[in-house]
């Protein structure tokens, strides 16, 4: 018997499973199984709480987000050259200093700068930039040198190397499909696109109801239920047949089914009790962020949550359609932070954005712009060190009409991981990057 | 050495181990069958693919077309403000790639050499190129095509194949590479993930290799492959200790005869028929057959599925079923019809095996890596949408919730509803008279395999609590209830 095993058998013993009150006691939320278990022994894995431990909000921007049109260089005579239909007037920009400054659309994002509790990291890219979405979304998915392929994404592989052992809620990703990031040896990590999809559903009936009995058997089939004990032999622990290691795939299985039912119940209930007085934008993102934000407050032992919005690639029309984007992205997160502080958790959440890709200086013959390189990333959160880091890149001298980017973005992720994870990046991403003074 | 399963030890367990991992997976009907035939005929007759199981009907729309002329006038109109010749060949591609998947499926559930299809899996995952970049329906059909005319041959000649396969050429971008600017892409790829392994080359073979594969193009007009002469570089290449002017061709054959090849190539088919984690010995004697057959795949899965080592019991029940083999396997078992081409794809999807659309080309690393609790929820939820159809929905409000997220993409009512399955297909009414034979038939069914008393305590204890009803609903809660066991996974 394991003694993650055991320590799982003796908490669904002692605490009701079943019960989904269960789920409300606070000693849960206090205590999980990685820091019972003497996995946590292991000076790379981290304990996680629900309560009080960082947590990084990763967001992001699907299509290649326009930088220049985000964190605008409105004093500059280039810009203003390179975008005739696109560029705006000075007295519309919300400025940052006497070079910068954001889009009207991110008011909040101003206000959050002004009250230092917003980092822009500027120049943020890769060397030899590809400008294929699929291929540069995995190279920051991966964070892997441009000419090299990986399947683990980075916070997979924080998940493999300081999360063993770990509730499989410790990443939380809000999409149809699991984002690369979080694809790691051992999978962990739980995807949903809304918490009532992620979870056991029982045949049903003629009448359409589903079978009330055959939850409480699929209960003991997957040693959830207390009427398996293991002294019968049935249990998850002494599993019958062949002579198991701990490593084999049907162990591997049986462990996963149980965290399923684990976690999905812990994430149903959570969804339904958490009560915020916050109103969020009806858009996918306000849902996405609202449901993180309720996963918090219900104390979630989450270290990485994961939610994106689409609609980035912008070839043509884009004033409008960049606005909206703008607009969205600005309410969801506001309507965040309004939230994050009103329950106290401000502090310990960090949010990341990230595109594949910012987009050509030069706007299109559609007023649009096409696939570039290097653009800026949004931190915020209240233990972020506000503030410009990073230059911003020059807008004359160009890489064939691109912007030379001036940061790597596994220096930011460096950073994320050694100053708010507090996880040993170089484990992770494979080298070392020099970090930024962002928190 | 391989060692002969002797013919004592052939029986309906072994037959249907057989059965599961040279197939989709087997029903009680197959391996009457297969064990009927003897363990020789029966490898033989798996194998040995008629012609019409090779060629069989391409879809409809699968030939070349102008794309140059295609994506020339979408553009034109797009730079003159009419986005609707984009918006249409975008259409098109996503439709010709649902049907495509949707061809593939319908073509491994029903071949008359569901082997070929299995193995044609194989390649498609090895030489994994991904629809997301080469953006075309018939250049993706023509690579599957390809495959399954090369799966049961000669590696060395599939290997020269995909080389000028159009979709493989414009994955890797082997159609950029010119004299002056040999691009390395592929010829890194072609060593590190299709024949030799990381480890066993250094950089400047990578930079010799790519020299030796330029000038091959793709001609969008016709969608043909051809040589761009010029574009050659004809020099002299040093690579892997070797001289010579050496063509691409040449430099497969090079690394073909690397001892490393032989075992890479090995442990790929251990780790793809045998077992997700193969000894070193298991992956040695395999590798010495394919040298010792020259690469001809054929004779080297005769001996694997006539060996005592693939029958043993530690490699029997052993694997993780992939997507393809969960999806396929389980219609089989209901002896129902596949789900409609939208469920199909958004399935596979959310299961993690978009077939055209591998993650990158390290293909998809099977395993352990299929299952997340996210996965293994929407495989037991997945197989209850089979068994009970759309009526599995009724408790979730209308498009959402309890939705698996099947019907996402389609225009709504354009898919059919899915109906329960057929219970008597499956359990005949003698059958049902008596609960513990329906018990024990139904098992042989879903797991081929008699399992022991602890396995089966939960379904022997809701066919008690349901007290002797034996009706449609409670066999499909039964079905449901097995496929939900961990053990399901297993194959």
């Amino acid at each position: 018997m394991t003694p993650t095993l055991q320590t799982r058998r003796k908490f669904l013993r002692t605490s009701a499973l079943g019960a989904a009150a269960a789920w409300t006691l606070p000693v849960f939320l206090e205590k999980t199984f990685c820091t019972l278990n003497a996995l946590a022994a292991d000076s790379l894995t981290q304990p996680v709480t629900g309560k009080d431990g960082t947590i990084l909000v990763v967001l992001q921007l699907a299509g290649g987000n326009d930088g220049l049109s985000t964190v605008i260089p409105y004093a500059d005579d280039a810009y203003h050259r390179a975008r005739p239909t696109l560029a705006l007037a000075q007295d519309r920009i919300l400025k940052i200093d006497s070079h910068i400054g954001l889009t009207p659309q991110l008011p909040g994002f101003k206000n959050l700068y002004d009250a230092g509790e917003l980092a822009i990291v500027q120049g943020v890219g890769y060397p030899n930039p590809n400008r294929s979405h699929f291929r540069s979304t995995e190279i920051w998915q991966t964070a892997t040198d441009s000419d090299r392929v990986a399947n683990e994404g980075w916070i997979g592989r924080y998940f493999d190397n300081c999360c063993r052992g770990a509730d499989p809620t410790v990443g939380v990703a809000l999409a149809d499909q699991m984002p690369q990031s979080f694809s790691a040896k051992t999978p962990t990590g739980v995807t949903l696109s809304r918490p009532e999809q992620y979870r056991w559903r029982a045949s049903s009936s003629d009448d359409g109801k589903p079978l009330s009995d055959e939850e409480a058997f699929y209960r003991q089939l997957i040693g959830a239920s207390e009427e398996s004990t293991p002294a019968e032999g049935n249990s998850i622990a002494e599993l019958p047949g062949k002579t198991k290691t701990g490593d084999s795939a049907e162990d591997f299985l049986r462990r996963t089914a149980l965290d399923a039912q684990l976690s999905s119940e812990k994430i149903l209930a959570i969804a339904k009790k958490a009560k915020t007085t916050v109103v969020y934008p009806p858009t996918p993102l306000g849902a996405s962020l609202g449901l993180i934000a309720r996963m918090i407050s219900g104390g979630l032992p989450t270290r990485v949550y994961y939610a994106s919005q689409g609609g980035f690639d912008t070839h043509a029309g884009q004033n409008g359609a960049h606005d909206r984007l703008m607009t969205q992205l600005n309410d969801a997160v506001t309507a965040f932070v309004t939230d994050l502080k009103a329950q106290g958790n401000f502090g310990r959440v960090m949010l990341m954005t990230f595109s594949e890709f910012g987009r050509r200086v030069a706007e299109n013959a559609n007023g649009g712009t096409d696939h570039g390189t290097a653009a800026p990333m949004f931190i915020l959160g209240g233990g972020v060190k506000a503030g410009l880091s990073g230059a911003q890149p020059s807008l004359s001298d160009l890489d064939h009409g691109d912007l030379r980017f001036n940061t790597d973005f596994r220096s930011v992720y460096a950073t994320v991981l050694e100053e708010w994870l507090h996880a040993p990046s170089q484990v992770v991403l494979g080298k070392k990057f020099p970090t930024l003074p962002l928190v | 050495m391989l060692t002969a399963l002797p013919s004592s030890r052939w029986d309906k367990e072994t037959a249907a181990h057989l059965l599961n991992r040279a197939t989709f997976g087997a029903t009680p009907e197959l391996v009457d069958e297969t064990h009927a035939k003897g363990l020789e005929r029966a490898v033989r007759d798996l194998l040995t693919a008629p012609e019409t199981a090779v060629e069989g009907p391409a879809p409809e729309w699968a030939h070349p077309r102008n794309l140059r002329t295609i994506r020339r006038e979408a553009r034109m109109a797009k730079e003159s403000g009419d986005h609707s010749k984009v918006k249409a060949q975008r259409q098109m591609e996503g439709d010709e790639l649902l049907d495509l998947r949707s061809w593939w499926l319908g073509r491994m559930n029903e071949s008359t050499a569901p082997a070929l299809e299995k193995l044609t899996l194989f390649w498609h995952g090895h030489f994994a190129t991904s629809a997301e970049k080469v953006k075309d329906g018939y250049w993706m059909w023509r690579q599957n095509d390809t495959l399954r005319r090369g799966a049961l041959g000669n590696f060395n000649l599939l290997t020269k194949a995909i080389s000028r396969d159009p979709a493989m050429m414009i994955y890797l971008d082997l159609q950029q590479s010119r004299k002056e600017h040999p691009n390395e892409n592929w010829a890194r790829e072609l060593m590190e993930l299709f024949t030799v392994g990381i480890g066993n080359y250094s950089e400047p073979d990578v930079r010799e290799a790519a020299r030796a594969f330029t000038g091959y193009r793709v001609d969008p007009s016709t969608q043909q492959t051809r040589i761009a002469f010029r574009q050659i570089d004809p020099g002299a290449k040093n690579f892997l200790g070797h001289t010579g002017n050496f063509t691409g061709d040449q430099i497969i054959d090079l690394l073909t005869k690397e001892p490393a090849c032989a075992v890479f190539i090995g442990k790929k088919i251990c780790r793809y028929f045998i077992a997700d984690e193969p000894t070193p010995l298991l992956v040695n004697l395999v590798s010495e057959r394919l040298r010792t057959h020259n690469f001809e795949i054929k004779p080297v899965l005769a001996e694997i599925f006539s060996s005592a080592q693939f029958y043993d019991a530690a490699v029997r029940r052993s694997q993780i079923k992939s997507p393809t083999q969960f999806l396929l396997h389980t219609c089989k078992i209901l002896a129902t019809d596949l789900p409609t081409p939208r469920v199909a794809q958004n399935a596979m999807r959310q299961m993690g095996q978009t077939l055209f659309g591998p993650p990158n080309v390290k293909g998809w690393d099977g395993g352990k890596s299929w299952i997340s609790t996210a996965t293994l929820l929407f495989r037991n939820n997945f197989a209850n949408y089979l068994i009970n159809g759309d009526a599995m929905r009724p408790d979730a409000p209308r498009g959402r919730g309890g939705d698996l997220g099947l019907r996402r993409g389609g225009k709504g009512t354009d898919d059919p509803r899915r109906e329960p399955i057929d219970v008597s297909k499956i359990a005949s009414a003698e059958l049902r008279r008596n609960p513990d034979v329906l018990l024990q038939e139904l098992t042989r069914r879903v797991f081929q395999a008699g399992l022991n008393d602890s396995d089966t305590a939960p379904f022997r204890d809701f066919l008690a609590h349901r007290k002797g009803d034996t009706s449609d609903t409670t066999v499909r809660g039964l079905l449901h209830l097995m496929m939900s066991s961990p053990l399901y996974q297993l194959t």
